[in-house]
C-alpha cells in the first residue's frame, strides 16, 4: 500500500514539475520563433536541449517509481 | 529478470555471456551495414535512391554539427561518431516497434536496458575527454580548476553527471514507453496501443536526436575556447 502510494507520488510530482517547466520553456521558444522566424532552427535546437535537461529530472522520478513497483 | 525484463543468455564466448540484447544489436549493426553497403556499391555522380539518402544524411549532419560546434575541423572529425550514435539509437528504438515486440521474449529494444545505454554514454565520455586533450593538449586539465581550484569537486561532479544523465534519459524514456505499451496491450489489446506506438515513433526519433545533440555539445564544450 505504502509502496504503491510512493510510486504514484514519485512519478506524479516529478511529472508536475517537469510539465510546468517544459510548458514555460516551449511557450517562450514559440514566442521567440513567432517574433523572429529566421532564428527558428537555432531556437529549436536549444529548445530540444533544454527539454532534454528538464525531462531527465522527470525520468528520475519515473525510474524511482519503476524501482518501487519492482519491490512490491 | 531485472525490472520485469527478460534476460536470457543464449551462449558464452569465453567468460562473456551473450544475451538477446547483444544478438539484437548484432542484427541492427548488420542492417545498417547492409544499407550502407548497398548505398555505396556502385556510386554515381548523380545519386539516386539509397545513395541519395545517405549523401543527404552525411551533408546534413556535417552542416548541423558545424553550426552547433562552431569549429569546422572538430565537427568534421566527430560527425561520423555522432551520426553513428544517431543511426544506431534510432534503429535500436525502432526495433521495439516490430508488432508484439514487447511480448515476445528476446525482442526488447536494446536501448531499454541499462547496460546498453551506459556503454553509449561511456563512449561519449571517452570521446569528450580525448577531444579536449587533442585540441588543447595538457592545458585541457586547466579547465578542471577554473575559475579557481575550489571548483575542482564541482567540475569533477559535472563530468560524472553527464554520462549519468545521458544513460538515464535514454534508458528511462525507451523503457517507460515499452512498459506503457505492454500495459496497454494487456488492458486493451486492440487499437489503443497503436496510437501509443505512433507516439513512440516520434519519441524514438527525438531521443536519438537528443542523445546526439547533447554528445555534440559536450564535445563542443570540451574543445571550445575559454579554458
Amino acid at each position: 500500500m505504502g509502496i504503491a502510494l510512493g510510486a504514484g507520488l514519485a512519478v506524479s510530482i516529478a511529472g508536475l514539475g517537469g510539465g510546468v517547466g517544459m510548458g514555460v520553456a516551449g511557450g517562450k521558444a514559440i514566442e521567440a520563433i513567432a517574433r523572429q522566424p529566421e532564428v527558428g532552427g537555432d531556437v529549436r535546437t536549444l529548445m530540444f536541449i533544454t527539454f532534454a535537461f528538464i525531462e531527465t529530472l522527470t525520468i528520475y522520478g519515473l525510474l524511482i517509481a519503476f524501482m518501487l513497483v519492482g519491490k512490491m | 529478470m531485472i525490472f520485469g525484463m527478460w534476460d536470457g543468455v543464449y551462449f558464452h564466448i569465453g567468460p562473456i555471456p551473450v544475451d538477446h540484447l547483444v544478438v539484437t544489436q548484432w542484427g541492427i549493426v548488420a542492417v545498417i551495414g547492409l544499407l550502407a553497403f548497398f548505398a555505396t556499391k556502385n556510386m554515381q555522380v548523380c545519386p539516386k535512391g539509397l545513395q541519395n539518402a545517405f549523401e543527404w544524411i552525411v551533408v546534413w549532419t556535417t552542416d548541423f554539427f558545424t553550426q552547433l560546434m562552431d569549429k569546422e575541423h572538430i565537427a568534421k572529425k566527430y560527425a561520423p561518431l555522432l551520426s553513428t550514435f544517431f543511426l544506431f539509437i534510432l534503429f535500436s528504438n525502432y526495433s521495439g516497434l516490430i508488432p508484439g515486440a514487447a511480448h515476445i521474449q528476446g525482442f526488447q529494444p536494446p536501448t531499454s536496458n541499462w547496460n546498453v545505454t551506459v556503454t553509449l554514454a561511456l563512449i561519449t565520455v571517452f570521446a569528450v575527454q580525448s577531444a579536449g586533450f587533442a585540441e588543447h593538449g595538457f592545458h585541457y586539465l586547466g579547465h578542471f580548476v577554473s575559475p579557481n581550484p575550489l571548483m575542482l569537486p564541482l567540475n569533477l561532479l559535472e563530468e560524472i553527471t553527464h554520462p549519468l544523465s545521458l544513460t538515464v534519459r535514454l534508458f528511462g524514456n525507451i523503457f517507460g514507453e515499452e512498459m506503457i505499451i505492454a500495459y496497454m496491450m494487456f488492458m486493451v489489446p486492440f487499437l489503443i496501443p497503436s496510437a501509443l506506438m505512433a507516439l513512440s515513433v516520434l519519441l524514438g526519433a527525438i531521443q536519438a536526436i537528443v542523445f546526439t545533440i547533447l554528445s555534440a555539445s559536450y564535445i563542443a564544450a570540451a574543445t571550445g575556447e575559454g579554458h
